[in-house]
């Protein structure tokens, strides 16, 4: 493992270290009050919350569409989906919660600016095409990482993961379903369609995260089970599966140097654009600042709901005498 | 950004029953301000799919969890409670296995105690010779459950919604035909 200015295990007692990394050699689930290192601790509750934010905020770029999507089934699926992402978020900071962050400390750290969230969801949705083009790319490339993560060592997150994969599919399937009946479709569709392509290719590519050897925390959260694959193996998948799809709805893909190799069955990519993909995690992409207002507004505007709420529980409980839970 | 009135409202836990007959599973937690706020907010984040026929949310404080290790380093109570007036009642909730899975665990039945201690003591006997990589003893009386009554306009909508399955997609080669013949999507 590469450490670089101190060992995050060093503190840690041997004995207990050794006994944790056999229970996960073994196959074993971590679960809340099993004893775990600080390191693992500290690194779940990055990832975790991170994943959460990334799904509050994933249901901006689409939600704006669902007034304007184009018939009644389409607006439908959008309003489930986004609905959807939403509870994914819920899953993802309960989780995070049994590491012991508390669900306001995540949100805060969100809306004051202060936490991660995935790179992808800082483009704009231009057309409806994009809806599609998210659904097939931006899901599926999720699904990718989700699938990983599903076979997590820690138990909560692992769970939350089999959960959102099983809804994230249908995600996925309507989508791809979307895009490849507009790439067969009259020709201002199909020019939508490979509109849509030339935008989300390599945002969907980059959302996978930096290359193996910019991920320096990559080796200790694979020893410890938290990712099972890097993030170029799970890059590898995703783009095995999406590459020959898309070619094959008739769309090109914005990649010139992207072939499939017969030798090792697998297609190769060109490079990306890491400049573009640290300007935009570190808050420089299209749309951060507006992702950011929207939340920070629906967060406000949800405020009298809230206490609303809270008074109405406080009063209640006051009239039965029951305490409070 | 912390307000008094904004601070999160407590944890519930929440036991889902996927269909009559199976038992209630542990899948995951809400913040709701009441039990009822609870159960709205328990549907809403764990039954957009048709597989519940009913719900129980129960307060984080009266769930008491313990794993197999802290069961294994856990000293053995040294001075019991005295049994005074009726035992509590908790729900017996165990993880069994180590699968890949959506729920921690699930019930497996109800023990008595006079404190916690005795209703561990009852429930690890209860399981004697069996799994037990974790196990949750939940306060019977703190438990609110879904309206038997109330199953159908709770949770049968989910049902009609079927454009959430993945299977209601076409397939490439439907795809296809689909968009040859106009069919409008
Ligand atoms: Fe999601
Ligand atoms: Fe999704």
């Amino acid at each position: 493992m590469t450490v670089t200015d101190r060992d995050p295990l060093a503190h840690e007692d041997p004995r207990r270290l050794a006994e944790f990394e056999a229970r996960i050699a073994a196959g074993e689930k971590i679960e809340p009050g099993d004893w775990m290192p600080s390191e693992y601790r500290r690194q779940l509750i990055r990832m975790i919350s991170q994943h959460a934010h990334s799904e509050w905020v994933g249901m901006l770029p689409e939600g704006a569409w669902i007034t304007a999507a184009p018939s009644l089934r389409r607006k439908l699926i959008l309003i489930a989906k986004v609905q959807d992402e939403a509870g994914h978020g819920q899953y993802l900071y309960h989780a995070a919660e049994t590491l012991g962050a508390t669900r306001e400390e995540m949100v805060d750290a969100l809306l004051e600016g202060r936490a991660k969230y995935s790179s992808v969801f800082n483009y704009p949705t231009l057309t409806w095409a994009d809806v599609g083009m998210i659904g097939w790319l931006v899901d599926g490339a999720a699904i990718k990482n989700q699938v990983m993560l599903a076979g997590c060592s820690y138990g909560p997150y692992s769970r939350a993961m089999v959960r959102i994969c099983a809804e994230e599919t249908f995600h996925h399937k309507q989508g791809q379903e979307m895009v490849r009946r507009y790439a067969a479709g009259s020709p201002a569709q199909r020019r939508m369609a490979q509109d849509a392509l030339d935008r989300w290719w390599w945002p969907a590519m980059m959302m996978l995260g930096p290359h193996d050897s910019d991920s320096p925390n990559t080796p200790l959260l694979k020893r410890w089970g938290v990712k099972v694959k890097t993030n170029d193996e799970v890059r590898q998948e995703f783009l095995d599966e999406h590459a020959p799809e898309l070619l094959e709805a008739g769309l090109s893909i914005p990649d010139p140097e992207l072939r499939f190799d017969e030798a090792t069955g697998h297609w190769v990519h060109g490079p990306i654009d890491w400049d573009e993909f640290w300007r935009v995690v570190k808050g420089d992409g299209p749309m951060n600042a507006e992702r950011l207002a929207a939340r920070r507004q629906a967060h406000e505007e949800g405020r009298w709901v809230r206490e609303a709420m809270a008074a109405h529980a406080a009063r209640a409980a006051s009239a039965t005498g029951a305490v409070p839970a | 950004m912390s307000h008094a009135a904004d601070t999160q409202w407590p944890r519930w836990e929440v036991l889902k029953q996927d269909a009559e007959g199976k038992p209630h599973q542990a899948v995951g937690s809400v913040h709701a301000a009441d039990a009822e706020h609870a159960l709205l907010m328990a549907r809403t984040v764990f039954a957009r799919r048709p597989s519940a026929v009913s719900m129980w949310v129960a307060p984080a404080a009266s769930v008491r969890s313990f794993t197999a290790q802290e069961l294994a380093e856990r000293e053995a109570p040294t001075e019991r409670a005295p049994a005074a007036g009726a035992p509590e009642r908790y729900l017996v909730v165990r993880k069994a296995s180590h699968r890949r899975s959506m729920a921690f665990g699930e019930l497996v039945g109800e023990v008595e105690g006079a404190n916690v201690d005795e209703a561990l003591a009852a429930a690890l006997a209860r399981l004697a010779g069996e799994p037990v990589l974790a196990l949750w003893l939940v306060e019977a009386r703190a438990v609110v459950r879904s309206d038997p009554a109330e199953a159908d306009p709770w949770f049968g909508p989910a049902r009609d919604k079927t454009y959430k399955q993945q299977s209601v997609y076409s397939s490439r080669a439907t795809a296809r035909q689909d968009a040859a013949k106009g069919v409008p999507r």
